[in-house]
Parts: C-alpha cells; structure tokens; sequence
C-alpha cells in the first residue's frame, strides 16, 4: 500500500471514512519495498483532509449538482502528497486566505481552517482543471515542523 | 455526540469530549459550556482522553469558552490529551493559555488548590 484512492457524494462520510483510512495505513508496517509514510506527515494529511472536506461540507456551492468528490494521497517514502477533486463552482483560495488572515483576532472563534491547512503544509493550492473540475493538491514533507500563531 | 458533565467543586467541572469536537458538534459543546457558565462555574478541565478528532471549529469554541470565563480568573484546562489532539495543541501553540495535565486527577488537584 503507498496510498489512498476514494470517491464520494456524501462529504460526510468522507470526512470519516478517509481518516480512518490514514489511521490504518499508519499502523500498517511496510512490505518488501512497500513505501511507509512518516507517521507525523499522516498526522498533518489527516487535519488537512478534515479541515478541506470540512470546508467544501459547510461553503461549496454544487448548485443542482451531486457532490462528486475525489481523494488520493500518495507517499514517496516520506513525505506525503495529496489531491481532492470535486464539481463544485470553486473559490478563490487566495482571496479566502488573504481574508481570514486580515480578520483573525487572538484566539479566534472561526476562520482558522484553511491557515491551519496553510501551515501543515509546504505547498497546496487549489486550481480549476481541464475538465472543469476544481483540484485541491498539497505536499507534506517528512520533516515538516508546522505551526500556527492563533495566540497574538 | 454528545458532552458529559461531572462536578469536581462548585466552580470546578470535568467535560468528558468524547470521540470528537469538531464543526458537527462544536455548538453542542458551546451549549453545554454556557450552561455551566450561567451556574457560575469557571474552571473547566477537558478531558481528551478518546478525542480521535479536534478540528478548527472546536477549537475555536474552546478559545470562546476561554474568552467568557477568563475575565473572571476562570481557567481551561487540558487533561489526558490524546495524539490528534496534541498534534492541534502543538501546532497552533495553544499549550501557552491552557495547561495540560496528564490526568485529569492531576488537573484537579492543580486547579481546586490554586
């Protein structure tokens, strides 16, 4: 096993079943040349999927459309990769960073989801492809030391 | 899901949080908070013993309990913490405004005495 493929119409059940996915893949140990995950990385992949499948749950708009949501993540050995499709009309991740960060007080009640996405990861972003489809893709290295400053 | 209440002193109660505290469930925990809250207790100690989940919207009604009971010399404190939730705790720096204890005995103690 180096990874996790899934689809989903029901967000919800994504949320869950896709972490307990990642919790079984870190208790696996690896095979003859199996690639094994940094334990930490999954941890960072978990909260990442929660907070991104959260925020498509709660703010996506998929007009008369099904959900259609596709998960993968990939390890190399180390570090993880990773890449949510889904149908719906997107948003721009930019401007959405650039608000929740302008507004976030100390210690704030909302508006932390995608700054902690931010931090967990060394490269994400979220693009329209081809096929019209909206692609949310990050990258966790092995030796990503996060953090976030919701304190100040 | 939901939230167990157990008094520790007349200010003092333990929340048990269960298997999660996240944007499902995070105004349930406010609900139950402020119900405490209107009882005039001010000290709380959370206890994440089977809490595989901790997202941004708990954590976020956890800064809001923080808010309301801190004017009043109340505290929140962290007990029994499990990975998921130590990995949130880590990453914002939030063990900076609430203790951590490694039971919640231990987190009573500290607390009924201060």
């Amino acid at each position: 096993m180096n990874g996790i493929t899934k689809r989903y119409s029901d967000l919800e059940r994504a949320i869950d079943e896709v972490r307990a996915l990642l919790d079984r893949w870190s208790g696996r140990q690896g095979g003859a040349g199996e690639p094994v995950p940094d334990p930490q990385a999954l941890r960072y992949a978990q909260l990442i999927l929660h907070e991104w499948l959260a925020n498509l749950l709660q703010h996506a708009r998929f007009e008369e459309r099904t959900p259609d949501v596709r998960i993968r993540v990939r390890t190399d050995g180390a570090g993880l990769t990773g890449w949510v499709t889904d149908n719906s009309t997107g948003f721009d991740l930019a401007e959405r960073l650039r608000q929740q960060q302008s507004r976030s007080p100390s210690l704030p009640e909302r508006g932390m989801g995608l700054r902690i996405i931010r931090a967990c990861a060394a490269d994400f972003s979220y693009r329209q492809d081809e096929n019209g489809r909206y692609r949310f893709t990050f990258s966790i290295p092995a030796d990503h030391d996060p953090w976030l400053s919701t304190l100040f | 899901m939901s939230f167990t209440v157990e008094p520790l002193a007349p200010d003092t109660v333990v929340i048990r949080m269960g298997e999660a505290l996240d944007f499902r469930n995070a105004d349930d925990f406010k609900s139950t908070f402020q119900d405490q809250i209107d009882a005039d207790v001010r000290n709380f100690v959370l206890d994440f013993s089977k809490t595989a989940v901790l997202d941004s919207t708990g954590l976020g009604s956890i800064f809001s309990l923080y808010r309301q009971i801190s004017p009043d010399d109340g505290q929140v404190a962290f007990a029994d913490v499990s990975r998921p939730v130590q990995v949130v705790v880590q990453l914002t720096r939030t063990y900076k405004v609430f203790r951590q204890f490694p039971t919640v005995d231990a987190a009573e103690d500290a607390l009924i005495s201060a």
